[in-house]
């Protein structure tokens, strides 16, 4: 890890809070040049304390932190944006949560990742917005991409054939789209429909607005929604814990 | 730990204070060595608080606050408005709430908040005993009074959600500056909501 200074500077995004304590919370925050870190808020807990808001999950906030013994502290910090259309509303809170989670599961402490970052911001911008669930299937991809898990999806990923326009099958363990002739050795995975796999291959080269100005049918949307949900299963070795409360939300308001 | 070398109902004691919120190894060696000192009615009446809270506190069937008998006073109260139910996060949070003697309704606990990351989902919660509470008719309005943060908001626009098909009223605490606050620090999100709710002088 290289040398910090004593007192350091970062912008990013609250990821999560957990208490400790009486007053004191531990922040876990994703910023563009320090990575991921955690700090402690004291007396954050407190009605009168002068940081409370700016720290809050899902917000980003300028923060100045020292160095401490264990963990770092946090000794000023001044809000960026609150996302506050975002968090009226449930749908995309819910979806922007799932993002927060994602970033935690799959980064590690101190790596800058300046581009995922801006990934983030763009993303939470774009909730904000008030756009929907494409944000997140937009950010899924290019995440998996910028960490190095992008599923191939130019040919097939064990014999490189070109792939017919046809249903083909996607297979998280083999890295991306797999012929027919392969299938067998792909280690399972799931068919996928031509509009899933043109998507996919859009969202490589298009920006995050582009991804989602271009509105996919809902069944074409959903599908793509497990798709990418396998890979982040294989490759996290388990599911994030947001994504049945989004499941859970779109289903409420699918009833009513 | 146990300090070496201290008897063994003494280690146990530590042992066990070490376990509450807060209370570090010295703490819990100063408590331990406290109640050895204390009078013996002393020693006793902290040990029968500590079992009779274990057996005669129980959770209301109603609003799931804490008591000691079933329907709790609150909800048993024929003086209070039962169109109205105040939802919130913790049973400390009706303390809270009735200290101000401004609410005359009942109440709903729900055990804590929605929180997706670590988990924590409705199913967790007592979402479902309000749902079926509310369907029981006679309720007007739902306040929730949830903490003004990610989780007690989440929880709040997903409560609201449920009970929307019902037609009753969903309100919320309102949001603003609290008393003895800087301006100078407040964060914007408070400080905007504050500025909506603005109140002629």
């Amino acid at each position: 890890m290289a040398a910090r200074p004593r007192v350091y500077r970062a912008e990013g995004v609250i990821l999560r809070r957990r208490n400790l304590g009486e007053a004191d919370s531990i922040l876990t925050v994703f910023s563009g040049h320090e990575g991921k870190f955690e700090a402690i808020a004291r007396g954050v807990r407190k009605a009168r304390s002068r940081m409370r808001g700016h720290l809050e999950p899902l917000t980003r906030s300028r923060v100045l932190v020292a160095q401490g013994r264990n963990l770092d502290v946090f000794t000023q910090a001044e809000t960026v944006d609150a996302y506050r259309r975002l968090r009226e509303s449930l749908d995309a809170s819910a979806e922007a949560l799932y993002c927060l989670e994602l970033v935690d599961r799959f980064t590690v402490e101190r790596e800058p990742l300046p581009d995922l970052y801006a990934l983030l911001v763009t993303a939470l911008d774009l909730l904000e917005a008030g756009n929907g669930a494409a944000v997140t299937r937009h950010f899924e991809l290019r995440l998996l991409a910028l960490l190095g898990y992008e599923p191939h999806v130019d040919g097939c990923v064990l014999c490189g054939e070109r792939l017919p326009e046809e249903e083909t099958l996607l297979s998280p363990a083999a890295g991306g789209l797999v012929c027919r002739r392969c299938r067998a050795e792909a280690g399972g995975g799931r068919i996928v429909a031509v509009p899933v796999v043109k998507l996919m291959r859009f969202a490589r080269r298009a920006t995050a607005a582009e991804f989602v100005a271009l509105a996919a049918p809902p069944e074409v949307a959903q599908e793509l929604r497990a798709a990418v949900a396998d890979l982040v299963r294989y490759h996290l070795d388990r599911d994030p814990n947001a994504r049945r409360f989004v499941e859970g939300v779109s289903a409420l308001e699918r009833k009513d | 730990m146990p300090e070496a070398g201290a008897p063994e109902p003494i280690a146990r004691l530590i042992q066990e204070f070490s376990k509450l919120p807060g209370i570090g190894p010295k703490s819990a060696q100063r408590l331990a060595y406290h109640v050895l000192r204390a009078p013996e009615d002393d020693a006793r009446a902290l040990a029968r608080a500590l079992t009779d809270v274990k057996e005669h506190v129980v959770l209301c069937d109603t609003c799931f606050n804490i008591t000691v008998r079933n329907p709790c006073t609150l909800c048993d109260d024929e003086q209070r408005d039962r169109s109205l139910v105040c939802v919130v996060e913790q049973p400390l949070d009706v303390l809270v709430v009735e200290r101000t003697g401004g609410f005359r309704g009942l109440y709903h606990v729900l055990h804590g908040s929605l929180n997706p990351i670590d988990g924590v989902g409705p199913e967790q919660l007592r979402i479902q005993e309000l749902l079926r509470r509310v369907e029981g008719g006679g309720v007007v309005e739902v306040i929730m009074a949830t903490n003004p943060s990610l989780e007690g908001e989440a929880t709040s626009m997903y409560v609201q959600r449920l009970l929307q098909p019902l037609g009753i009223r969903v309100t919320r605490l309102a949001r603003g500056l609290p008393s003895g606050a800087d301006i100078e620090y407040m964060d914007d999100l408070t400080l905007s909501r504050a500025l909506e709710g603005r109140q002629e002088l």
